[in-house]
């Protein structure tokens, strides 16, 4: 018996050998890089691109010849959506491919599960999952994140209803976990701004009439309207808010004013609806170098893992070694607000090399971020409702 | 008007038919599509709802549910909400998952101002809402006070053995009251869908009202079922004079409670049909 055993470990052994070499001989000369993100799942739709606009960086470095005298070696593993197989995968990732970062975690359920053994292992993070609590995680600067968190999102709708000039703004919100948080974030924006905020209710999104809540907000005598809503509630409101002949202006969320409702909509409901969404930085040379890869409209998570690539292997220029350490003590130095301004990651490496500051703003946006990880501003796109249609009416 | 075909079918069958929810489904995407491909006035649109829904729920209780029946109730109440499972994906399969309007314009409410109490709001649309239930209503009292249906039903509802003994045919009432039932369901679905939007869970959102006035109502009792929508729906927006408006779903189930502690059998008793 022991003896057929050692004879199966020295032929698995042998057979193993040439790769056991040729690891060791890579991790000398390619720098290696993982992708974790949901190719199948829930998050199917956006995962094959996200890989996509990060091998084209990667690409583009190794052509012109790699990052430290190294060629980059990008890792893509698949998350599934799933907190799981993100977990195995992840396993694989740091302690067979022996990766210095892993870029692209998209669910924050996946992220959430991950991020212990990024800190843990000395790896770096970098993810688009937006959940307020990822950040606040005890993760000792190894998690960087380019979603803005709900905070963020508060804060600018907040100061942009200001500047369309809301005097008394009212929230109508759904049940949601952010609802609360949120509303309190605009209070204290609009209230530092002289403004005012009236109140809020908190409605149950199932209703098909939202009548009371209606009269009820409206009694406070509201100029502006925040509406906390998903699609399908935000169609009762509209018409109920019509039916009211409210006046006054209506905000909303991107996700919840999309196509799909002002098609099912009628135009004099939805007329001067306004609405915000993250947005990448459509005027970012960047951003078209996104679009060049992925196509005329690509998702915001493709943008924000090609900046993911490109402050990784700046950052590891910027150290002068390629490691966990070397990027997480740099990461933000290639954004470093005196340097000169790049978008590129050839002309970045390039400074770097000649030994100047570099100020990195990507697809995504300016990509500076807070001492716990989080974006400290990205652009939004604002967009009002003109006939059926949204109209872009402000991108900051 | 769902909660009375619920409580009809109940009153008659003998089980709670949970299908209903995407029955009010098929009614509103009828009425919707009726509507907006076809270009019929509202009106129209509500007989195309009632006759979409009653049809399918004759076919799915005699494809499905009937075989179902001599298992139990039980046995049969799971048929039903497996059914509904699979007709409300039929529906997504064929017409897509995004919601859908009426074609038609929403109009501003009509203000009254009263000297001392402030400014009453009427909605034309609600009104003609409650017209066109009132007028439904009617009707299926009419039918089931002077039509041979309408007492066959009745007289299922009330003795069973004692109807099969007079030569009623249950099968053939059976399929009535789903016809009826269903068609009840789907013209209170697209009344719903014409305040809202037509997608294929607009059924199963508002469902839970529905078995709630019904229960209230007592089970098998028609003007019970009205009685009970009304109970759920005035006191939901009563409380919040008193309560915040996140709380109105609950003040509804509260209503159940109190109902079912006080009076078992629902306001107005089962089997008054």
């Amino acid at each position: 018996m022991s003896l057929r055993l050692t004879r199966r470990a020295g032929l698995l052994g042998s057979l193993a050998a040439p790769f056991v070499a040729r690891t060791a001989f890579a991790q000398t000369e390619t720098i290696r890089i993982g992708t974790l993100t949901p190719l199948t799942g829930a998050g199917g739709a956006y995962g094959p691109a996200m890989v996509k606009s990060i091998r084209a960086v990667v690409e583009k470095v190794n052509a012109n010849g790699g990052v430290l005298g190294r060629q980059v070696e990008i890792i893509s593993e698949d998350d599934e959506t799933n907190p799981d197989a993100g977990v195995r995968a992840a396993r694989k990732l740091i302690d067979v491919n022996k990766v210095v970062a892993i870029l692209g975690t998209w669910a924050s359920a996946v992220t959430t599960a991950v991020a212990p053994l990024c800190w843990e292992n000395k790896v770096m993070l970098f993810t688009v999952s937006g959940g307020d609590g990822i950040t606040r995680l005890p993760h000792q600067g190894y998690i960087i994140r380019t979603q803005p968190d709900s905070a963020l999102q508060a804060e600018r709708s907040g100061k942009f209803m200001l500047d369309q000039g809301a005097k008394r703004i009212a929230a109508l919100s759904a049940q949601t976990p952010f609802a609360a948080s949120t509303y309190a974030t605009q209070s204290r924006v609009v209230a530092a701004g002289g403004g005012m905020s009236v109140g809020d209710i908190i409605y149950d999104a199932t209703k098909t009439s939202f009548r009371t809540e209606v009269d009820q907000i409206l009694k406070l005598n509201p100029d502006t309207l925040f509406l906390n809503s998903y699609q399908p509630d935000l169609a009762v409101l509209l018409r109920d808010l019509y039916r009211a002949g409210f006046e006054g202006k209506r905000f909303t969320l991107g996700y919840a004013a999309n196509d799909k409702l002002l098609a099912s909509v009628p135009q004099e409901v939805t007329e001067g609806l306004i609405s915000y969404a993250p947005s990448p930085d459509l005027d970012s040379p960047a951003f078209k170098q996104v679009q060049a890869v992925i196509g005329a409209n690509p998702d915001p998570y493709s943008c924000q893992t090609f900046d993911h690539a490109s402050l990784a292997i700046l950052a590891i220029a910027k150290a002068g070694t390629a490691s966990g350490p070397a990027i997480h003590d740099a990461v933000r130095a290639v954004g470093n607000p005196a340097g000169q301004p790049v978008s590129d990651i050839l002309e970045g490496l390039k400074l770097i090399a000649a030994g100047r500051e570099v100020n990195y703003s990507g697809a995504s946006g300016p990509c500076k971020f807070t001492a716990i990880g989080d974006i400290s501003g990205c652009k939004f796109r604002f967009d009002k409702v003109e006939k059926g249609q949204n109209k872009l009416i402000e991108l900051s | 008007m769902p909660a009375i075909g619920f409580t009809a079918i109940y009153a008659v069958l003998r089980f709670p038919n949970f299908a209903i929810a995407s029955h009010m489904t098929i009614g509103a995407m009828a009425g919707v599509l009726a509507n907006t491909e076809l270009g019929v006035p509202a009106s129209v649109a509500l007989l195309a709802a009632f006759l979409a829904a009653g049809i399918v729920g004759v076919a799915s209780d005699m494809l499905v549910l009937r075989r179902l029946r001599p298992s139990g109730p039980l046995t049969t109440a799971i048929g039903a909400a497996a059914m509904g499972i699979v007709l409300e994906n039929i529906v997504r399969f064929a017409f897509g998952n995004d919601p859908r309007g009426f074609d038609l314009p929403v109009l501003r409410d009509l203000r009254f101002r009263i000297p001392d109490l402030g400014v009453l709001r009427i909605g034309p649309q609600q009104v003609e809402a409650a017209l066109a239930s009132l007028i439904a209503m009617s009707i299926l009292f009419a039918f089931l006070a002077f039509t041979r249906s309408g007492r066959m039903m009745r007289a299922v509802a009330d003795n069973p053995t004692l109807a099969a003994l007079k030569g009623i045919d249950a099968q053939s009432v059976a399929r009535r009251v789903n016809f009826v039932g269903m068609g009840l369901a789907g013209f209170g679905g697209m009344l719903i869908g014409l305040d809202t939007s037509v997608d294929p869970v607009v059924g199963a959102r508002v469902v839970l009202p529905v078995f709630a006035a019904s229960v209230v109502g007592g089970l098998g009792s028609i003007p019970g079922a009205v009685a009970g929508a009304f109970v759920i729906g005035i006191g939901e927006e009563m409380s919040t004079l008193v309560l915040d408006p996140s709380y109105r779903t609950a003040v509804g189930f509260l209503a159940i409670l109190l109902v079912l502690t006080l009076r078992p059998r629902g306001l107005l008793g089962e089997r008054a049909l």
